[in-house]
């Protein structure tokens, strides 16, 4: 079968170098991804950066590095930094690059509502780091509890202004991507592609968007109301109002945000972990089942962050219900992901063991779970170290770990090059000790009393847990310059990877890698959900022509 | 065979750290809380021992299936041209493994809910009570009698203790006058929120004299690490000659009404 090869338009060379012209007004699905991920490794490092500091000054008691009200705004700034500015803008990048080529689209349904929904992330950013240029940021850890958080107690700087306005930045395009997404996978798919055969990462894609569509206008409102409070002197937070009120507004937004960060994740992991068992994934159908009770529960669970603030024990054991049931769905992906593996020929690519990297911690962090939904177990755990172990573990150990396979995953893809295996070896394993090193012994802390967010301690017992925790974390640090140093040198001159290298199952293996702006030359046909490997099965995969060529 | 070698010293090590943590309870690695002195820090310590029993047992399970995929099934131990069987799912299993933990977590959560109703609910039987304050940043205590103990915050290793008799049900009423605060001593018991304009409270009965540490569990500003809160149960008399004490410098230094 003859095929025609289109020219290639010129911004369609492989290197990331291209006029800013391009960059700032492209509409292309693709390139605006690359941005989205762009932009999150950056917020990565500064954040980590801030990890660092923070880290620093806990290694030892009565350290005084930096004083109390740095420290302050420094915690609130990982936090923010890392949940809002990292990891939902990274799955959101990669969402955006990959969701369209999976279900054979030329691209998302509003290409410029697209362009728009990145673009005011830029602007989320420079108006949170404003704090830092105007006196101080926002100093009340990234929820930002009322009243501290009040004109009362909070006058002398516009940190908290900047991060409220930022956050409505921040919230507004959230619910400009949601959209697009779901309309571009309800509208646009390829012929063949039924909702049945869609590939599990579209489907996360689809329950993440529902959730943040209906979390994000909470919060919002959340922080429309304190700017009321702060700039209007109205009284609806304030020590007069109701400061419990935020605490509801905030959580109904501050738990599903969890499993928008997650979600993504295990959409990642389905992908991955058939491909390189040479398996498909195990009960398809349970796995969808499994995303929507999650959306569902995460929705009536957001007081367990509130079970020390003295609520009726009827209303507490509802919301500990709850929560715990959410290990249903949860375990239900747990185990069809290992019943997948199982029997298979399972290849340990980098992108395969930080998938058995993430199963191992994220487990840990799913059984801590359990212990801070249980209410009277809270009461003793809730704001000590222990729950920053635990949401460490889900959200590094979780989130970021499924980021870490997706890059190495997807890379050929996105750029035509392989990142290199050796430093990728290194990536793994290091980043693997160096996070249980600072994480897993981080439980104790907070079993012994230390509570979170202080800035300095004057307990000797904990100095010596304090001190190796200290020590991993640098080890991290030094983990993510390995994967920064192999992205930036194999973006240029990585083993040229081909069109399939992993001999994938789903539509993006089957045109160029990078892929040309259209997508798809003709956009293959789709029987099941693994399209591109039926081709392959039945001799009729066209080998689209390589972009990148050996020289 | 390098590789499996590296995995499997890799478990050994994970394995053992695991049973350092489990085991020892010097050198501030502590898997559990300190040993509680009240009844309701008693029954948080015994749930919490529970729940492990349960959580131990689906860590080490799970995590020997992951171990079991990476030695038994990587691609070097399968047969050259080893096809893995197709298999879509089974409805048996997926049914299984739904049924499985919703039973674990109903019981986890039936468990809780006991102790929940235990020692969380509104008590009064008190045979003394004393409303705690929270402010930025200490603690003020009233006994309710006109003696205040200020704990006035301080990043030194000693504050002003707060006193409270052996054996004797005392309900503490929470309160704060300006942003959150949260009163944590974990020997005793969780936390509880001082938040402005809402009623909280929590109670102890220490079961014997003794000074116990703790601190304040919500941000409340630039000086939250120096909210640090010492109890100290004294045996009935010791409190009696104490309290006497306390009143009487109350009265010399109040001013006289007449």
């Amino acid at each position: 079968m003859a095929t025609t090869v289109l020219p290639r338009p010129k911004q369609y060379d492989d290197t990331f170098f291209k006029p800013i012209s391009i960059w700032l007004t492209t509409t292309d699905h693709k390139l605006i991804g690359i941005m989205y991920m762009v932009t999150s490794i950056i917020s990565f490092v500064i954040g980590g950066i801030f990890a660092l500091i923070i880290r620093l000054q806990l290694s030892q008691p009565n350290l005084k590095l930096v004083d109390a009200e740095t420290y302050n705004q420094l915690i609130s700034a990982h936090g923010v930094t890392m949940i809002f500015f990292f990891v939902t803008i990274f799955v959101t990048g990669i969402a955006n690059y990959m969701v369209p080529l999976m279900i054979g689209a030329r691209d998302m349904a509003f290409p410029r509502v697209n362009l728009l929904g990145f673009w005011l992330i830029p602007v989320a950013i420079i108006l949170y780091y404003c704090g830092f240029f105007t006196g101080g940021s926002l100093n009340a850890g990234w929820t930002g509890y009322t009243p501290l958080t009040e004109k009362a107690f909070n006058h002398q700087t516009f940190g908290v202004d900047f991060w409220a306005l930022s956050i409505i930045v921040w919230a507004i395009s959230g619910i400009m991507a949601s959209t697009n997404f779901l309309t571009t996978i309800v509208a646009l798919r390829a012929p063949g592609m039924r909702f049945s055969r869609l590939p599990l990462f579209v489907w996360a894609q689809i329950s993440t968007s529902i959730l943040l569509l209906i979390v994000g206008a909470p919060l919002a409102a959340a922080m429309i109301l304190l700017e009321f409070d702060r700039q209007l002197g109205t009284q609806f937070f304030t020590t007069q109002g109701r400061p419990v009120l935020y605490q509801h507004l905030f959580w109904f937004f501050g738990h599903p945000e969890v499993y928008v960060m997650i979600l993504p994740a295990f959409g990642l992991i389905s992908e991955i972990v058939p491909v390189f068992a040479r398996k498909p994934i195990f009960g398809y159908m349970s796995m969808v089942a499994a995303l929507f009770g999650i959306v569902f529960l995460s929705m009536t669970v957001w007081a367990h962050h509130m079970f020390t603030v003295g609520m009726n024990t009827y209303v507490e054991g509802f919301f500990m219900l709850m929560t715990m049931l959410i290990a249903v769905p949860t375990g239900i992906k747990f185990f069809n992901w290992i019943a997948t593996a199982w029997w298979g020929s399972v290849e340990f690519t980098v992108p395969m063991k930080f998938v058995f990297g993430f199963l191992a911690t994220f487990l840990i962090g799913g059984i801590t779970g359990i212990y801070l939904a249980s209410v009277p177990v809270d009461t003793q755990l809730h704001q000590s170290y222990f729950v920053v172990a635990h949401l460490h573990y889900v959200l590094f150990g979780g989130s970021v770990f499924a980021i870490l396979a997706g890059i190495y995953y997807w890379f050929p893809k996105i750029t035509g090059r392989l990142l290199n295996r050796t430093l990728g070896e290194w990536n793994f394993w290091t980043v693997f000790v160096g996070f249980n090193g600072t994480f897993l012994i981080m439980h104790t802390l907070g079993l012994e009393g230390m509570p979170r967010r202080i800035w300095t301690y004057a307990n000797p017992a904990w100095a010596t847990t304090n001190v190796i925790i200290t020590i991993s974390s640098f080890l991290i640090a030094f983990s993510i310059l390995v994967l920064l140093i192999n992205v930036v040198h194999s973006w240029g001159h990585g083993e040229i990877a081909g069109n399939d290298p992993w001999r994938g199952n789903t539509l993006e293996w089957a045109t160029t890698s990078p892929p040309p702006p259209y997508n798809f030359e003709r956009v293959p046909p789709v029987r099941s959900f693994m399209p591109v490997r039926d081709l392959r099965e039945s001799g009729e995969l066209i080998e689209a022509e390589p972009v990148l060529t050996p020289t | 065979m390098a590789r499996s070698a590296r995995a499997l010293l890799t478990t050994i090590g994970l394995a053992a750290l695991a049973f350092l943590l489990s085991s020892c309870d010097v050198g501030g690695l502590s898997p559990i809380f300190p040993d509680p002195v009240s009844p309701n820090g008693k029954g948080i310590y015994d749930t919490y021992v529970g729940i492990s029993v349960v959580a131990i047992i689906v860590f080490i399970g799970v995590e020997a299936a992951l171990l079991w995929v990476v030695l038994r099934y990587r691609r070097s131990r399968q047969p050259a041209g080893y096809m893995p069987p197709q298999v879509h799912g089974h409805t048996g299993l997926e049914i299984g493994w739904t049924i499985a933990p919703l039973i674990i977590v109903l019981a986890i959560a039936g468990y809780s809910f006991v102790e929940l109703q235990k020692d969380f609910q509104p008590i009064s039987n008190q045979e003394m009570t004393v409303k705690v304050s929270g402010h930025q940043f200490g603690w003020d205590y009233d006994y309710l009698n006109g003696v205040v103990v200020h704990q006035e915050g301080s990043l030194a290793a000693e504050v002003t203790p707060f006193v409270v008799p052996t054996n004797t049900l005392v309900k503490l009423q929470f309160d704060a006058n300006d942003v959150i605060h949260s009163w944590w001593v974990p020997a005793i018991s969780g936390k509880t929120d001082a938040v402005p304009g809402y009623d909280n409270f929590s109670w102890l009965k220490i079961d014997k004299p003794g000074k116990w540490r703790g601190e304040c569990a919500e941000l409340c500003g630039s000086g939250h690490a120096q909210m640090q809160i010492i109890v100290q149960a004294m045996d009935k008399s010791d409190f009696e000659a104490w309290m006497a004490k306390q009143k009487a410098t109350t009265a010399s230094s109040s001013p006289s009404p007449s």
